[in-house]
């Protein structure tokens, strides 16, 4: 009996490990059959795997796989990149089945970059010869700083402006801030009215990186042979000391972002603005669709008065991941994917993907007013903001686990438990001992 | 196998005992290789690559250097005992198992002891009402309660205003709230099945003696439904430190749940960075804390059991 029942525990203990293991099936990603230099056509009909998050992306691919019945792409969807598709890439890295194509923000590029998880496109010409049609910026973040590879093809960009509900500052007349100066004095204006200037979001990092990023901060620099690690000092310290005030204060909001109370904040106007990227024009108009014609977006409000600085979230490539088969073929549809009229417009119907190509930024359906706006033509302000974005800043190669554990921080600063500038403090080092445990090369 | 079956005793001489050992052979074979194949492939495999996996490092050069796994020992294991918001982390789940589960088992006894009681009515459906919500998928759950706590979403706005359910106070309560309501049910029909296997002369015995229902229940149908109970307990012990999909859930809720809120989490978050080595060595460790907490409850169930 005893020896029958201890087996039945260890059985079931066993449980623990089979749920954790389940990940990876076979060994290391399947050895370079595609190696680097052998950007050549396949023959014969191909079919491309392509993970990517992008709301109605499936009808913009529809668009090729009309036209191009030799090279078939399946697209596979899933949660936004550090909610999950990151995560299952990573496995199917590991596993050596991993798609060929996949959505990358620049941010998660070094992530992909140190697991050795993509091809290098330098190989494929055409690829090369695209440098010029894009922002200059944005070529930067695929290249990660080498003059001889290419990690990705950018596809979007996302610069940071102001949505804000020109008729509630119109109704209350208070002016719509210019400087962070301005921004906290409106803030207490609409706190008196028993609104919240704005919700604080606790889990996008990412955003408040864009907003270190406008106040000319910089979290992490590599020159080649170590990385350093600074999220606590200058700029960062400035923007998180802002914020915590705001926090201290009571004049933001701390709902937990992209839930449906967060929806609801904004839906029943008790949120008055979000500074956010070109595509979260998307977001408000999904979220919140009572409030249609109400918003408007204004340049971001500025450190310094007379400044011209913007801040950058998110924006993604188009990356062929290591094993891929097909790297030729797979370059061509990154291409037309992200240079041509045709998938550039249908990309910004679907979700306000704003285009990472100089030519796209002329696109006329960039040029018209957007309803849900009033009719103003947004995506003028989003063109200028794009123009004053710095062009060097530089993720770090753990962005999912800095982005987790800064959050954890931000959460408990958000409830009253320590403060923003403790949670960046203790994320730089848990930042450092993560990159430490992959003998990542870091000083500090 | 069937040969085995069809062929006549082989050996008359060789008595009746070698030739049932025979027919054992074959179909003790043909039942357990199934058993074996798929025990091997789903559990002994992965665990075993989970544990090599934990004892490899990484090796690189450069900022973007190439990575290489070569053997690192215990290095691994080495981390994960430093790593303090994980056994932060196993602090929280042992706190949350050592209030909910008994307030679960005790809550499913009652009810399992209700329903095998002669004075109640309408069996039938409260035996399905109780076991309704475990029908329910636990991350459906844990979303329904969720909305039900929010303070802003809840149809009880009145009192969850009022009462911060999401909060780091009582977060952790909050979810041992939703794996009660899914597992009390499941938990109740294990023992009340237990109890529908007691003989019906024992009661009689204890009738004509002149027990009342209360005294029956404590002393006949308890210590009779004791392996059941014992048998709950490991599964809720086991499920305790495995808490995944509640908090995971509840994440989008309430700023309170960290990204390393139970152990399972700090596996997952740490696989996604990726650090597959780290992960692993993790998991192993928290294999083995269930395995000695689980063998411990039985050897103080036991020692009892023999007093």
């Amino acid at each position: 009996m005893f020896t029958k029942r201890a087996a039945t525990v260890a059985l079931l203990a066993t449980v623990a490990l089979a749920g954790c293991s389940s990940s990876g099936g076979s060994t290391e990603g399947s050895t370079d059959a595609a190696d680097a230099g052998a950007c050549a056509p396949s023959g014969g009909n191909v079919t491309l795997q392509f993970t990517s998050w992008i709301p109605g992306i499936e009808d913009v691919v529809k668009l090729w796989n009309d036209k191009n019945p030799d090279i078939q792409v399946k697209v596979q969807t899933g949660p936004s990149g550090n909610a999950g598709t990151y995560q299952n890439l990573f496995n199917q890295l590991k596993a050596g089945n991993a798609p060929d194509l996949g959505q990358i923000e620049y941010d998660a590029l070094p992530n992909f970059r140190v697991q050795d998880g993509l091809e290098d496109l330098a190989a494929c010409k055409d690829v090369v010869a695209a440098k010029d049609k894009f922002v200059d910026w944005t070529w930067g973040q695929v290249t990660l700083g080498t003059d001889s590879s290419v990690y990705g093809v950018p596809q979007d960009s996302g610069p940071m402006a102001l949505f804000y509900r020109s008729d509630l500052f119109k109704k209350n007349d208070i002016p719509v801030p210019t400087t962070w100066a301005e921004y906290k004095e409106a803030a207490k204006k609409i706190r008196a009215l028993g609104g919240y200037i704005t919700n604080f979001s606790q889990s996008d990092i990412n955003q408040f990186a864009g907003f270190v990023w406008q106040a000319g901060g910089q979290w992490f620099a590599n020159d080649g042979s170590d990385w350093t690690v600074d999220m606590t000092t200058g700029a960062s310290k400035e923007v998180a000391d802002y914020w915590q005030d705001l926090i201290a204060e009571d004049l933001v909001s701390t709902y937990p972002a992209w839930t449906d109370e967060w929806n609801n904040a904004y839906n029943s106007s008790k949120v008055w603005t979000w500074n956010s990227a070109v595509w979260g024009a998307n977001s408000i108009a999904s979220g919140a669709p009572d409030t249609s014609g109400k918003w408007s977006v204004a340049l971001a409000p500025q450190w310094n008065a007379g400044d011209k600085a913007a801040g950058n979230w998110g924006g993604s490539s188009i990356a062929v991941l290591k094993g891929s088969k097909h790297l030729y073929e797979s370059a061509k549809f990154a291409l037309w994917l992200n240079t041509s009229d045709e998938a550039l417009t249908a990309l910004n119907k679907a979700a306000n993907i704003y285009p990472a190509t100089k030519a796209g930024l002329d696109l006329p359906v960039l040029k018209e007013g957007v309803e849900f706006y009033g009719g103003q033509p947004i995506y003028d302000v989003f063109a200028q903001a794009s123009g004053e974005v710095n062009p060097d800043f530089v993720w770090g190669p753990t962005m999912t686990q800095t982005y987790a554990d800064v959050s954890d921080g931000f959460k408990s600063a958000a409830s009253g438990k320590g403060t923003l500038l403790e949670a960046l403090t203790s994320g730089q080092q848990s930042t450092i001992d993560t990159m430490k445990a992959q003998s990542i090369p870091v000083k500090g | 196998m069937t040969a085995t079956l069809t062929t006549p005793a082989p050996g008359r001489t060789g008595g009746r005992k070698r030739r049932t050992k025979v027919h054992h052979k074959g179909a003790i074979f043909a039942f357990v290789v199934p058993f074996g194949v798929l025990f091997a492939a789903f559990y002994l495999v992965p665990i075993g690559y989970a544990i090599v996996q934990s004892t490899l490092v990484v090796e690189r050069e450069g900022t973007f250097g190439k990575a290489t796994e070569v053997f690192g020992g215990l290095q691994q294991y080495a981390l994960v005992f430093q790593n303090a918001p994980f056994w932060r982390s196993v602090g929280r789940v042992l706190l949350f198992g050592v209030v909910q589960v008994p307030v679960m088992l005790g809550l499913a006894l009652l009810f399992a002891l209700l329903l095998d009681s002669p004075l109640v009515k309408g069996k039938k459906f409260f035996r399905l009402a109780f076991f309704v919500p475990y029908a329910v998928p636990g991350v459906i759950a844990a979303i329904m309660w969720g909305f039900l706590f929010s303070p802003d979403l809840s149809p009880f706005t009145a009192l969850t205003q009022n009462v911060h359910f999401l909060s780091a106070d009582l977060v952790l309560w909050s979810i041992a709230n939703v794996v009660t309501w899914v597992f009390v049910g499941y938990n109740m029909l294990i023992i009340y099945s237990s109890l529908l296997a007691i003989p019906t002369e024992v009661y009689e015995a204890a009738r004509l003696d002149g027990a009342s229902q209360a005294r029956i229940a404590w002393s006949i149908k308890i210590p009779m439904v004791r392996p059941a109970i014992v048998l709950t307990a490991i599964f809720s012990i086991i499920g305790t430190l495995q808490l995944l999909a509640e908090p995971q859930v509840f994440r989008s809720f309430s700023s309170a749940v960290t990204s390393t809120f139970t152990p399972n989490m700090t596996v997952y978050a740490t696989s996604s960075i990726p650090n597959f080595n780290l992960a692993a060595a993790f998991s192993v460790v928290l294999a083995l804390a269930t395995f000695v907490l689980s063998f411990t409850f039985l050897k103080f169930t036991q020692r009892k059991d023999a007093s």
